[in-house]
């Protein structure tokens, strides 16, 4: 067969396609065409894309969708915090409250040495697999130290220190992963009106003597913050900060006497660190350069049969 | 009989024995990539059958009645063009890029048309849509179809039924693959991998022993063979 024979059928069966699919294609653009709301497209370009789910929805796209159409409340997105709120905002027309952006916090500050009643554990190393077991250490409502939150943590921001989970709130984004895979509920997402926050660090519930017994700082509810300080109030046997009265600007100071009064070490302020401590640390002497520690992942890998 | 038994042997072959995934290794991205939970990954299956029997009826059609050698078409607009002249056209230099073309442009096409009438469908399964579009399995289907219409002896080119069984069978196939896949990786997040192993490395050697075991479907369609042709 011809070359040329070849060369014009081929084209033009090409050249026929290629109009014929055009056709069809822009015919059904039209036909076919979905109106979106340009308001929600808008919304989808305001929203950070993280699709981390700290909203409530399953991504970016959802949440901007229900913002747009069911009038859902314009602060929800805790990675973009309140600029992308206020751009929301304006986008709906709708006045946004100050807010602040909230962030981890967790309620256990027992580090291995400060627990007791430790049992050694061969099992599955998650928390949610050795919560399901009583008895791996004295304290049934501490950090197991498993590090489940820190597998959640899509943004490096939570680590394991010496056997409790510490978060970093230099990445923290506030997404609450690690709150929602906590299998004993000890992280929780709270308001960050200042970057340098004062929380309680425990949430065991027992009375003082059941406390004393299996924790070296836990809260032994001994209420002496509450008498000295309105900002805090007794849960059970647990004393709790009311961070509605939290204001920042007197902040440093005023908390003083409860800190003192605390008998326990219960009471930690947790962020970036002040300019009080890091002059307290100016004098430290800090090695110049750390090198790095190799190690094989082998090393960490715990075998078993 | 012997034609419906060919048609299960096509179609048996096409899911079990010759395993688009597990056998020839065809469409690994949406494999791996779309098959951690079991929902996701029976959408992902059902994306992948659909647009393969569209794929196979589209290139069925093309290839016999415009691309394979003395097709019926071009050979009846050749002669019209010019009359009397003694010409076998034959157009398969342009198989690929008439499957490629033709496919990607009609799954678009029903794209728009789901969204458009059918959203719930669409949410579930519209979004794997243009992911898929001409991957590998999809053009494996349609080359296979090409060898049986254009490359085969006149009393053994394939029709339409034919062409389509492979293709529906060969999804079904993928949807099986794929489920085992995604409950197998489920059962995997809570297992202990060493870290050297975790993600894409214990799900590669996962997809290699659930090839190994497919491999003993290998001999099935002889015996089949035997029994539905007798």
């Amino acid at each position: 067969m011809d070359l040329s024979v070849i060369a014009i059928l081929a084209a033009g069966t090409m050249a026929v396609l290629a109009v014929g699919m055009a056709l069809v294609l822009g015919w059904a653009n039209v036909a076919f065409h979905v109106e979106v709301d340009p308001r929600i497209e808008a919304a989808i370009d305001i929203l950070p894309a993280a699709n981390c789910g700290g909203c409530g929805y399953v991504g970016c796209n959802e949440y901007a969708e229900a913002v747009v159409l069911n009038g859902e409340d314009v602060t929800k997105c805790t990675v973009g915090g309140s600029a992308v709120a206020a751009d929301l905002g304006q986008l709906l027309g709708v006045e946004v409250e100050e807010t602040w952006p909230y962030r981890a916090v967790v309620h256990c500050g027992a580090t291995y040495e400060d627990r007791l009643g430790r049992m050694p554990y061969n099992g599955e190393p998650t928390c949610a697999a050795a919560n399901v077991i009583s008895g791996i250490q004295g304290c049934t409502y501490g950090c197991l130290g498993f590090g489940d939150c820190v597998t959640a943590c899509d943004y490096d921001a939570i680590h394991v220190v010496d056997g409790v989970a510490v978060v970093d709130y230099d990445k923290c984004t506030g997404c609450g992963a690690c709150a929602r895979v906590c299998p004993r509920n000890i992280i929780t997402m709270v308001p960050f009106k200042s970057e340098h926050m004062l929380v309680v660090t425990c949430c065991n519930e027992d009375k003082g003597k059941d406390v004393t017994a299996v924790c070296k700082v836990g809260c032994i509810g001994c209420s002496a913050c509450t008498r000295v300080d309105d900002r805090f109030h007794m849960e059970g046997n647990l004393a709790q900060i009311s961070y509605e009265d939290y204001d920042p600007s007197t902040l440093e100071d005023s908390f003083a006497p409860a800190l003192d009064k605390c008998p326990r070490e219960s009471l930690v302020f947790v962020g970036k660190p002040t300019e009080a401590d890091l002059a307290n640390l100016a004098d430290v002497e800090v090695p110049d350069r750390v090198e790095a520690d190799f190690k094989t992942t082998v090393d960490d890998t715990e075998w078993r049969g | 009989m012997e034609y419906i038994g060919e048609l299960i042997l096509i179609a048996v072959s096409a899911a079990l024995i010759n395993n688009f995934v597990l056998h020839y290794f065809l469409g690994i991205c949406p494999f791996i990539g779309v098959s951690r939970k079991l929902d996701m990954a029976f959408g992902m299956g059902c994306a992948v059958t659909f647009v393969l029997a569209i794929a196979s009826f589209l290139s069925w059609t093309f290839t016999y009645f415009i691309l394979r050698p003395g097709a019926p078409l071009t050979t009846w607009i050749w002669q019209a063009a010019s009359p009397g002249t003694e010409v076998v056209p034959d157009l398969s230099i342009l198989n690929y890029l008439v499957y490629i073309f033709v496919i990607a442009s009609s799954v678009q096409f029903v794209e728009m048309y789901v969204r458009k009438f059918y959203p719930a469908l669409y949410k579930s399964f519209g979004v794997f849509l243009p992911l898929i579009t001409t991957n590998c399995a999809i053009l494996f289907a349609c080359l296979e179809i090409m060898k049986n219409v254009s490359g085969a002896a006149p009393a053994d080119v394939w029709g339409l039924d034919k062409s389509l069984t492979l293709a529906i069978f060969g999804g079904v196939g993928f949807t099986i693959a794929i489920m085992l896949m995604a409950g197998i990786r489920e059962e995997l997040d809570l297992c202990d991998v060493p870290k050297a192993m975790r993600g894409a490395g214990i799900t590669l050697v996962a997809a290699g022993i659930l090839a190994m075991a497919f491999l003993g479907f290998t001999g099935v369609d002889r015996s089949l063979a035997a029994l539905l042709m007798d």
